[in-house]
């Protein structure tokens, strides 16, 4: 399977490479959509140049990127377009091979359920076959690579492109049960936005499954494993935070980044929630507000958790999406990077029941997206109401789509323990409906 | 019996004329105008201030009839009654009942027209502080032997005049008005008429010297109008300019009256109000100033063939001795900015590195993680 990797890696290697060469690029790099006053490269373009003068980056409101990226770019400035070509290839390889290994353990693991006798006898059909899942990691890495917003990420230039690398680098050493190299790939993600220590949980519980430690809290080596997992977390966590200071010598980057992703002071437009709400917002019920959307991304992940225990990485799957809908600052980079683990669970299809409004809808928004822009900023014949109903649609979209995935694997694994088929008790057909 | 002692009269003068040109030259320079200019403003707008209106144009009328152009006049009317959807004789403004005298005619320039009228404006075209853009009819070009006749009419009250319903001019802004332009040389004479209720305390704040100024009313009293046409329907005149019109028609180019006469106009019978008049800041008596001083544009032009010797010959001024400390000085600004460090040519340096400690640590964390990951067997490869 090398040879259609490279393939493909090639040919999204030229897309981004014509992009690049041409007069789009500028384009690109402006749009909302794509850049945010996180990722945005200008931004980068312009804490570098104030550390040439002397002054801290930090000092104002334009630089929000963590030490370690001045680091990066301080060097690579110059072949920036090679860096976020080579993020983007070095994340479609490792979701790649991450998706083979976990192909070969879902197969091991059901290969044990048959043998256990464990499947009711009219599910045979769900069950999955080598020939089946022998394309997917070729499509996850394909969905990443040619995905169109995948590659406006890439020729703006976001740092989003970045921190899908690390992401997917802690996904492939998860998969392969590194656990220290995964905190650590963690602890980088959770440096640079603080969102990803939700996916802490999956992590662990992924690891702990290919460990054999049973996920009961009464078993020591259960907390055995779960203290060694986060010292190591924590651990990395502290010492990049520290070798952080040293690299400017002050604390300045903690409120420039982490104050800014938690406070939201900046309300330019994108597709997320919380710029047209914290708009109109009196100053009274900020704070309030602002903790209750917050606490939204983070509320999820323990409930999901203990359903999910046994299916860590679809719990890994929706706290990627959770987090890319309610971040405060989203892009569709981040949506690209969960967007890309679809494939993997293609076999739900047939379970979907939304999948054509859903797709229909995000097909539509991301093409309004621009023209409401355009209406509202430049022909002023729409104002922000317009563009806030494209964005709310589009995420309600994507939580949609994650809800209707969420329903569908839930639906194949009650089906798989008690049969395709179902009857009440009077046997009559049943239905299954999510509540 | 008046033709031999006009003529005897006429001999005298032509005699003593040859004999004493000079006393005729000092005469020639006595009132020290050169030209002669108008500002006609009407402050009212809507059709019950028709009056207001007819009042300004047959001042107006008057003024061009007696010789100055309408290039020497400005004209601000704040309302167009001739074209009024109210106005039954369309094209016309009827100064007197039964529509003797059509004062609009055929040939009235407005300068300041509708909204135009404004405090500001009018103030901007006493003291010439206009915008560049602004066309010559607009400006008041006078200097210092202009002679300037102002008249104002409108509501007005104790210490202001009423600007189209919605501001005010004060007696004190005006007064500091006429400052400036004395202050610039705008004026040589300057005769001011107002006709609006309690109009005398308008000028009562004036201190520039040789202003002269007549109100229509004292403080405390209103100026009331003069006769409604029927046909009409509304107030053609007020009382003050009406009988001054009809004493301004009898005036013409070479008329000898005097401001005294124009004083009389209106008396308390005609006029119900007590016309004022104020000359104290006015430097000649005002019995030798005359009417057409003001309202005319009359040249004096005595045709003589000998030649006039002025008393004092000029004398060239003697050219300053031009010293070192002349030399003409280079002023320039300092640099705000340094603008030769900001600009420059050279190639962008970065001159911020990463400290060496922060790079050794980042170094050295990389490398353990590498090794603990991967075993300490790849050791051997590196050293």
């Amino acid at each position: 399977m090398a040879a259609p990797l490279t393939l493909l890696l090639i040919v999204g290697v030229s897309i981004r490479l014509f992009l690049f060469r041409s007069s789009l690029a500028d384009i690109i790099a402006e749009r909302v959509e794509v850049v945010s006053p996180l990722t945005a490269w200008k931004r980068v373009i312009e804490g570098l140049a104030l550390l040439d003068l002397g002054v801290s980056p930090y000092s104002g409101d334009i630089f929000h990127e963590t030490p370690l990226i001045i680091y990066l770019f301080h060097f690579v400035v110059d072949y920036a377009e090679i860096t976020f070509m080579l993020a983007d290839v070095i994340t479609a390889v490792a979701l790649y091979l991450a998706v083979k290994d976990y192909n070969t353990q879902v197969l091991k693991k059901q290969r044990f359920e048959l043998e256990a006798d464990r499947y009711p006898m009219d599910c045979l059909e769900l069950v999955r076959s080598p020939t089946q899942m022998y394309y997917i990691p070729l499509k996850v890495a394909m969905v990443y690579m040619l995905n169109p917003f995948t590659i406006l990420s890439c020729v703006a230039k976001s740092t989003c492109g970045l921190n899908n690398a690390v992401l997917g680098l802690f996904f492939l050493c998860t998969i392969k049960k590194n656990t220290m190299l995964s905190a650590i790939f963690l602890a980088l993600a959770t440096y640079q936005s603080i969102y990803p220590i939700t996916l802490c949980a999956p992590a662990m519980l992924y690891i702990m499954q290919r460990l054999y430690i049973p996920v009961n809290y009464r078993w020591a080596s259960f907390w055995w494993f779960v203290v060694q997992y986060l010292f190591i977390y924590l651990g990395s966590l502290f010492v990049i935070i520290c070798l952080s200071f040293f690299l400017l010598g002050s604390w300045d980057y903690i409120p420039s980044v982490y104050g800014f992703i938690l406070s939201v002071p900046d309300l330019t437009p994108n597709i997320g929630l919380f710029w047209y709400f914290f708009a109109e917002m009196f100053e009274h019920f900020r704070l309030f507000f602002l903790c209750v959307f917050q606490i939204n991304v983070f509320f999820y992940t323990i409930p999901l958790s203990i359903k999910l225990k046994e299916h860590p990485v679809f719990l890994m799957f929706m706290q990627l999406a959770v987090m890319s809908i309610f971040k405060s600052y989203p892009t569709v980079g981040d949506i690209a990077l969960y967007l890309s683990l679809l494939p993997l669970w293609s076999h739900l299809h047939r379970f979907l029941r939304n999948i054509f409004l859903v797709t229909c809808v995000l097909i539509a928004c991301s093409a309004l997206f621009p023209v409401l822009w355009h209406l509202w900023i430049y022909s002023g014949s729409a104002n922000s109401n317009f563009y806030y109903a494209i964005t709310l649609l589009f995420n309600v979209a994507q939580i949609l789509l994650v809800s209707d995935y969420f329903y569908a694997f839930l639906r194949r694994e009650h089906h798989l323990t008690y049969g395709l088929y179902l009857k009440k008790k009077d046997g009559s057909e049943a239905t299954l409906v999510l509540k | 019996m008046k033709l031999p002692v006009l003529f005897l009269i006429f001999a005298t003068h032509f005699l003593s004329g040859t004999a004493h040109i000079g006393k005729n030259v000092g005469n020639f320079f006595s009132s020290q105008h050169t030209n002669n200019w108008a500002v006609l403003v009407c402050t009212s707008r809507f059709w019950f201030n028709y009056r207001h209106v007819a009042n300004t144009l047959s001042v107006y009328r008057s003024v061009k009839r007696l010789g100055i152009p309408d290039s020497h006049i400005v004209l601000m009317l704040a309302d167009d009654m001739a074209c009024n959807h109210r106005n039954p004789k369309p094209a016309t403004v009827f100064s007197h009942k039964n529509m003797e005298l059509n004062v609009y005619g055929d040939d009235v320039e407005v300068d300041y027209r509708g909204y135009e009228v404004t405090v500001e404006n009018f103030l901007r075209v006493l003291t010439g502080r206009l915008p560049p853009s602004t066309p010559r009819s607009k400006r008041l070009l006078s200097d210092d032997r202009s002679n300037i006749l102002i008249y104002l009419t409108g509501h007005g009250g104790n210490g202001f005049l009423k600007f189209q319903d919605s501001e005010e001019i004060s007696n004190v802004e005006l007064a500091d008005a006429f400052e400036q332009m004395w202050q610039k040389r705008r004026y040589n004479e300057l005769l001011f008429i107002i006709d609006t209720c309690q109009g005398a305390s308008m000028y009562e704040r004036f201190y520039s010297p040789n202003l002269m100024a007549l109100a229509s009313s004292q403080v405390g009293e209103d100026s009331l109008s003069h006769q409604p046409d029927l046909a009409i329907g509304v107030h053609l005149m007020d009382r003050y300019t009406f009988y001054l019109l009809e004493f301004l028609e009898d005036i013409h180019p070479a008329s000898k009256t005097n401001m005294n006469d124009l004083f009389k106009v209106c008396p308390k019978s005609q006029c119900v109000s007590t016309p004022g008049h104020r000359t104290d800041l006015f430097l000649r008596d005002p019995g030798s100033v005359l009417i057409t001083d003001f309202f005319g544009s009359v040249r004096k032009v005595e045709i003589t063939t000998d030649a006039i010797n002025l008393t004092e010959p000029i004398e060239q001024k003697q050219d300053i001795a031009v010293s070192e400390e002349q030399e003409k000085v280079q002023y320039s600004y300092t640099d705000q900015l340094p603008v030769s460090e900001i600009i420059h040519q050279k190639p962008k340096q970065k001159d911020w590195h990463p400290p060496d400690g922060f790079i050794l640590g980042l170094w050295t964390l990389i490398l353990l993680v590498f090794f603990r990951a991967y075993g300490i067997k790849h050791l051997k490869h590196i050293f």
